[in-house]
């Protein structure tokens, strides 16, 4: 009777969906106005090897404004399809009060952009703890200079980024801008430093990337202001009154008519400092794969790395190729967990990339419609680099390396900050039991649980791997945004 | 087995008396098991407990109603006999949590403690249970064989055996353990008693509400319409829920697996939202003592218990226990549940805009979940008799349990072994 009855709900919600969709699906996307975003949204510059974040605070006041009315004319937008260097700029909550956005402006951002991502609440989340404690993080802590804005540049090779560094560093120290830290990217590496391809499985904005997957074509909304998200919603934005001095660069708010959209255009952008401790992963691998005579195997060293990760290094998923790399298979990506692989015996249920993207394994009813319409809610455009120099094989680990992890989404509650901690990190997700994320995870000895025939292997005593050095929540406005931005230092 | 059953125990506050009870509470937040007021630990057959404060507050005409304190269990067996249990095992304990409320005896003894107590018992309109049946011992007991077969695996070299000749090993293991053997029998069912009360219940109320057929068709019909209209004429508005608000309740979340949530408000006046009220709980109580009784709450695999409490004042708070973030929790609701939810809540103020009880609401998404952050309750001290232990861990837990007994092909065992 109960299983009647849930058949029947489920079948009502079902229908739901259904006559949802058919509604909604007529209806062109609306074009997004690419050319007022920033186009880090749409793309991750794969080609211009060279990238620098510079992390900035405001010090001085008078002139502030002015670098930000330059900026405006030389942030690369999103039409610009393949330019030669880019720049993109962002701040946080304590970056935009300090220019003077308006209180009822400020009150209308998101309350994690408005909190910060270092609260209490949120390191437990996080399992920012230990070495990830904000405490000791080089910057965007408790303990270290307020971060206010931050600066991403790139360019074809070094020595042309350094050109454009130098041209920024020239405009933002006259205007009051102090550079607090800056991460420099490696223009050479282009694996992740435990060398595997990162950044594959990437949403593509409805209306506006050509894809016509069911997998991947996620609705604008969830990743800029100002248009439908997955729920057919607009998600909250901050309004500036249209009576407001400079109001006027602002396009008009679609659902108030007094208001102008401060947010239109503009999205969230989570950046994180990751740490990755090389010889840790590599000689823990060994450890767990050393033959019974102790001596090295490294098939099944690499075996294993690539059941902890769920691809191996080409970026090849384990569910189209679960015993060895096929480099052809790399950019292979229309596959569901569920329908290929719902055990886990070939990649597994608590692998990294089968954590950060379920895809059709979720309840309700893993492999339909429904199961999907949820993983379509929590999705992140990645836009990671590498820092810090390759280790060698066997080298002595002298200074540090890791991942600039950047991820834009609309929503930071429901996107980043739920994969991270109910994917990621969660020791019971998906019915697990005391194990965190093996590449990511959060526990300071952690398990692997790999789904066998006839019996699971389960692996004991992983370290953490990877730590957090920083991190902040930054807003990333659309063109317009930033031109009212920098109006402000003239009223 | 045993079922469950539930303990809610409110009174009001002496309002002079808050800050003195916030320093008890945080002092019992320490350890909500074994703190020396209220030792949910010692009360074998409590599967979550938690005592906390719902906050004076206006009423929509402007009267100030005084905070209210509330003792919450989710119990095995008779809550009559668990609150006599609560009572022997606390004793002077609850002198101290409850003597900050305005007529508790001044010179309690065991007697008028449980007098006290039982006064101020409210009836659970409605009682959520992930299993009927299984109690905090059994739970325990599979966790710890679930931790030995692991373990038993984890040494054993399998690679060319049969799963059904993994799965005699790992019986005849189970059947050597000094402390598990028993577990090789499968669970037993609830009492008897419960089980024809229970069959008894799912049969007449339908069948009652057949007989009344003729005179409830009409008249939920008006209503539903007289509904619609009202709501034509409502207009809530999406507010954000403060920031100190959400300090008090963020500080208390997410150190175990589970959450203990409780969130409050007024229903809307009026007798056609008390009686919509009353007969949507019907709904609910018929709903998870009939239909939802096996591993989900329409869906939503992730409560261990929940239930809706009338309070005075036309007020009325629900509570649960789940795994996992107050947002995964949310988003569950939404995706999976927003229709019941409606069905209830909307009859709250300030909920988002329903269409007929059942559509909108929750799926505002943002507004949803600024609505229920704004009415939700600080639970200062929240017990878990597991807490380490998901409502899934449980379900699996159980069913590696049951896959001992009987006689499964290849194929069946396979799928047991791979049992998370």
């Amino acid at each position: 009777m109960a299983a009647l009855a849930v058949r029947l709900i489920d079948l009502w919600r079902r229908k739901q969906t259904l006559i949802k969709r058919a509604l909604a699906q007529p209806k062109v996307p609306p074009r997004i106005e690419s050319t007022d975003v920033q186009g880090l949204v749409f793309r991750g510059y794969g080609e211009l090897k060279a990238c620098r974040y510079v992390l900035l605070q405001l010090t001085g006041e008078a002139r502030a404004h002015a670098w930000l009315s330059s900026l405006a004319e030389q942030v690369t937008q999103g039409e610009n399809r393949s330019p030669a260097t880019a720049v993109h700029v962002a701040f946080t909550y304590a970056g935009l009060a300090r220019l003077g956005l308006p209180e009822a402006t400020l009150a209308g951002f998101s309350q994690p952009f408005i909190e910060g991502m270092a609260t209490p609440h949120r390191s437990r989340l996080f399992g920012d703890e230990g070495k990830s404690d904000p405490k000791s993080w080089a910057w965007g802590g408790p303990g270290t200079e307020p971060i206010h804005a931050v600066l991403v540049l790139y360019a074809t090779s070094d020595a042309a980024l350094s050109e454009v560094y130098s041209h920024q560093r020239d405009s933002w120290s006259n205007s009051g801008w102090t550079e607090v830290t800056s991460v420099v990217c490696s223009s050479t590496i282009d694996r992740e430093h435990f060398g595997f391809s990162d950044g594959i499985s990437q949403p593509a904005i409805e209306g506006y990337h050509e894809s016509k997957s069911a997998l991947h074509v996620i609705k604008a909304g969830e990743f800029v202001l100002g248009y439908q998200n997955e729920y057919d919603l607009l998600t909250s934005r901050p309004l500036v009154a249209s009576s407001a001095s400079g109001a006027e660069h602002l396009p008009l708010d679609v659902e108030a008519e007094s208001a102008r959209d401060f947010g239109r255009n503009g999205t969230y952008l989570v950046v994180r400092q990751l740490r990755q401790d090389v010889v840790a992963f590599r000689s823990t691998l060994d450890h767990l794969t050393q033959h019974p005579d102790g001596s090295s195997n490294p098939e099944a060293r690499a075996l294993l790395a690539a059941k902890w990760v769920g691809r191996w290094p080409s970026g090849a998923s384990l569910v189209k190729t679960p015993w060895k790399d096929e480099a052809a298979l790399s950019r292979e990506n229309e596959f569901g967990y569920h329908k290929e692989d719902p055990s886990g015996l070939l990649c597994p249920v608590g692998a990294h990339v089968r954590r950060a993207n379920p895809r059709d394994s979720l309840d309700p009813n893993p492999g339909t419609e429904d199961s999907m319409g949820v993983n379509r809610r929590h999705r992140l455009i990645r836009r990671g680099r590498v820092y810090g120099k390759e280790l060698a094989p066997g080298a002595v680990d002298q200074e540090e390396r890791g991942l600039m992890f950047v991820a834009i989404n609309a929503n930071i509650a429901r996107q980043f900050e739920f994969i991270q901690h109910s994917w990621l990190s969660d020791p019971r997700f998906s019915g697990l039991r005391g194990e965190s994320d093996p590449i990511c995870g959060t526990l300071e000895s952690n398990c692997f649980t790999q789904q066998h025939s006839p019996v699971r292997r389960r692996y004991t005593g992983l370290p953490r791997f990877v730590t957090v050095a920083g991190g902040a929540y930054f807003f990333l406005p659309g063109i317009r945004a930033l031109k009212y931005l920098a109006s402000l230092g003239s009223a | 087995m045993p079922h469950q059953e539930a303990l809610s125990v409110v009174a009001t506050l002496e309002p002079s008396r808050r800050s003195a009870l916030e320093q008890t509470l945080t002092g019992m937040r320490a350890d909500p098991g074994h703190n020396t007021l209220v030792p949910f630990a010692k009360l074998p057959n409590c599967h979550f407990g938690r005592v906390f404060c719902w906050d004076a507050m206006s009423d929509p005409q402007g009267n100030v109603l005084p905070p209210q304190l509330l003792l919450l269990a989710d119990c095995d067996g008779s809550s009559d006999v668990f609150l006599a249990d609560l009572v022997n095992v606390a004793g002077e304990g609850l002198d101290g949590v409850f003597g900050h409320c305005t007529d508790y005896p001044s010179n309690p003894s065991a007697a008028t403690r449980l007098d006290y107590l039982k006064n101020h018992r409210v009836k659970e309109r409605a009682h959520y249970a992930h299993r009927p049946g299984r109690s905090v011992e059994q739970i325990k007991q599979e966790a710890e064989l679930r931790v030995a077969v692991d373990e038993f695996l984890a040494h054993l070299d399998a690679e060319d055996s049969s799963a059904l000749q993994v799965r005699e090993r790992v019986r005849a293991f189970v059947s050597a353990h000094p402390k598990l053997s028993s577990l090789i029998e499968p669970a037993p069912s609830t009492e008897l008693g419960y089980r024809v009360r229970q069959t008894l219940d799912r049969v007449l109320r339908p069948l009652l509400v057949l007989l009344l057929g003729p005179v409830l068709t009409p008249v939920t019909s008006v209503g539903v319409l007289l509904i619609r209209l009202q709501e034509l004429k409502e207009n809530a508005r999406h507010v954000r829920p403060e920031r100190d608000h959400l300090d008090r309740l963020t500080v208390l979340e997410d150190h175990s697996a589970h959450n203990a949530y409780a969130a409050g408000g007024f229903v809307k006046p009026g007798a056609l939202r008390r009686a919509a009220i009353d007969s949507v709980l019907q709904l609910v109580d018929y709903g998870v003592r009939h239909l939802f009784n096996e591993d989900s709450l329409a869906g939503v695999k992730s409560i261990h218990f929940a239930r809706w409490v009338p309070m005075p004042n036309r007020r009325m708070i629900f509570t649960s226990n789940f795994d996992g973030s107050v947002e995964s929790y949310n988003d569950d609701f939404i995706n999976l549940l927003g229709w019941g939810l409606n069905l209830v809540f909307s009859n709250g103020e300030a909920y988002p805009p329903t269409r007929w009880l059942i559509f909108g609401g929750a799926n505002y998404e943002e507004h949803f979940k600024d609505h229920l952050r704004r009415h939700q309750i600080p639970v200062q001290v929240a017990y878990s008799a597991y807490p380490t232990l998901s409502a899934r861990n449980i379900e699996n837990n159980a069913a590696l349990r049951a896959g001992l007994s009987g006689n499964p092909s290849e194929e069946e065992a396979q799928a047991w072994l791979r049992l998370r």
